[in-house]
């Protein structure tokens, strides 16, 4: 499976995934409900990072979450300190453009809130097989369709990939230019796609008469195969992350948060 | 092959529910949107944290309402097809990018299922494709699964208003398919990323802002100048595809055979609709 799923032995990794999903869930509400402008540098420290040091995935997550981050907060970092509407105090001046500070302030509080969402989401994904979280989600009322499809997908993507790079081959070698200008290559794209298309369409047919017959349209209530455990501890351990989630939110709602001056 | 294209099914009222709600849901949280445009930042410039939270989370249950009751509402001929599509989403984008070309044609499979299996099947593809993008590639795609599965489920009202029986009417569906597109995706980029959405498509973000525009007017500008153009290309390919393949598979879906959308078919009389219902 191409996921970023890494097997580790540690105490996050044996969570069971709806823990974690819910976990993920209240960290995002809060780096929402908390209306400061170092909420999410704080959350990032003092809970994704413990997090993903105990679940001993820190570097990859470090890169993985990087590659998305870095460009982002970069582009955005420069755009509204630069050029935010709301922007007065000068930091300095760049030709005729002036840095300001408030730019510099929201560029950090939206990116700072992409940040903690990207990177809780991707701990719950650095440290759950994707398969146990399907059948977790599944045991917790998820259509068994969904399931299916998400893993299956999941699983095919790799064998897809090579599919497609080996017609891209094949047409290369009769001659196709992939290369030039642009109408040139977008003119590849149809002796690409279509045998691509035609060759999985024919798969499918088989697959659904095969799955059919073992009564995969059923409608009735289904068992599990592997049933992941779900200790009592966890359940109410859940249920108050929940409720701190929703109290900060509430209270967020109800402007109860003071106003704390900028240093 | 057998036909099992509309089974009986125990949960239809269920099924239609989930859809229903997941429906108001969204709508109500694009309009209050829309209307209250709640600022990142207000006047006094302090951060609005709660803003954000309402468009975050109306928009990822309401999808996954949606993609729930619809994914339920289909027959296994039409499931299998879903994994399917979402490879070539995956992909066909892939090998656009590979190409070097300035568009991301990563709804290829999405509209293909919408145009041959129906609306429904189409938005479960576009809502699925997202959660896969998110799972493997990068979780901002999450909050955008409603507007793949506007887009997924527009292409096959299209196909039933038999804009693919013709060769002119495909690519006018994709820019307008494109345009809503647009409209629907603006606002989450402005309201829950404040326009940090990624580094190219914010790069022309923050150039619109550059030159005064808001924030939610910078993000919809910035659909509007890819997404069109994108869907166009998009439905295109996809008529060409459809044209390509052989008749024995366009027979075999019941939505194609129900109402004669692909190229070159013709519209079923109401006697004939009549015959085979």
């Amino acid at each position: 499976m191409s996921t970023l799923y890494l097997d580790r032995p540690s105490p996050v990794h044996r969570l069971n995934p709806i823990t974690k999903l819910i976990g993920v869930v209240a960290i995002i509400l809060l780096v929402f409900a908390l209306p400061y402008w170092w909420a999410p540098l704080a959350i990032l420290v003092l809970i994704v990072t413990p997090a993903a040091l105990l679940a001993r995935v820190g570097g990859r997550l470090l890169i993985v979450g990087g590659a998305i981050l870095v460009p982002l907060l970069i582009v955005v970092a420069i755009g509204q300190g630069f050029f935010n509407a709301q922007g007065e105090t000068v930091l300095f001046a760049l030709g005729p453009f002036e840095f300001k500070l408030e730019g510099l302030l929201f560029a950090a509080a939206v990116g700072g809130r992409t940040a903690v969402l990207v990177t809780a989401a991707m701990l719950l994904l650095l440290t759950t097989h994707p398969g146990k979280l399907l059948a977790a989600l599944t045991q917790n009322g998820m259509p068994p369709k969904m399931a299916y499809v998400i893993s299956s997908t999941l699983q095919m993507l790799p064998t897809f990939r090579a599919r497609a790079d080996s017609i891209l081959l094949a047409q290369r070698s009769r001659g196709l230019k992939t290369r030039g200008n642009p109408f040139r290559r977008f003119a590849v794209l149809v002796p690409l796609i279509s045998p691509l298309v035609l060759g999985v369409f024919v798969d499918v047919d088989e697959r659904s008469t095969a799955m059919e017959a073992r009564a995969f349209g059923s409608t009735g209530k289904r068992t599990a195969l592997e049933v992941v455990p779900d200790p009592l501890a966890e359940k109410i351990g859940r249920w108050i992350v929940i409720l701190l989630a929703v109290g900060a939110l509430v209270l967020g709602f109800a402007g109860f948060y003071p106003n704390l001056e900028w240093p | 092959m057998t036909d099992i294209g509309k089974p009986q099914d125990p949960h239809r009222l269920r099924n239609n529910i989930f859809i229903i709600a997941g429906t108001v849901v969204v709508v109500a949280t694009y309009l209050y949107l829309i209307i209250a445009q709640p600022a990142v930042v207000d006047a006094d410039f302090k951060l609005n944290g709660t803003a954000a939270v309402i468009p975050l989370v109306g928009y990822v249950l309401g999808a996954l309402l949606i993609a729930a009751g619809a994914i339920n509402r289909l027959p296994t001929t039409t499931v299998v097809l879903v994994p399917v599509a979402i490879l070539i989403n995956i992909v066909v984008g892939q090998i656009t990018a590979a190409l070097g070309l300035p568009l991301y044609l990563d709804s290829i499979g999405t509209i293909l299922v919408g145009v041959v299996a129906g609306p429904a099947a189409g938005a479960v593809t576009g809502g699925l494709a997202n959660v896969i993008w998110g799972l493997t590639l990068s979780p901002l795609a999450l909050p955008f699964a409603i507007v793949a599965i506007v887009i997924g489920a527009l292409a096959g009202w299209a196909a039933r208003l038999g804009v693919f029986r013709t060769y002119w009417a495909p690519p006018l569906a994709g820019i307008l398919t494109g345009i809503i597109a647009a409209l629907a995706s603006s606002p989450i980029s402005a309201f829950i990323f404040g326009g940090a959405t990624g580094g190219g498509t914010g790069a022309i973000v923050q150039a619109f802002q550059a030159f005064g525009n808001s924030l939610l007017a910078s993000t919809t500008l910035q659909g509007l100048l890819s997404d069109p153009l994108d869907k166009l290309i998009t439905f295109t390919i996809v008529m060409l595809i459809l044209l390509a393949l052989p008749t024995r598979f366009k027979q075999r879906f019941p939505f194609v055979r129900q109402y004669n959308v692909l190229p070159g078919m013709k519209k079923k009389s109401a006697a004939q609709d009549k015959a085979a219902a």
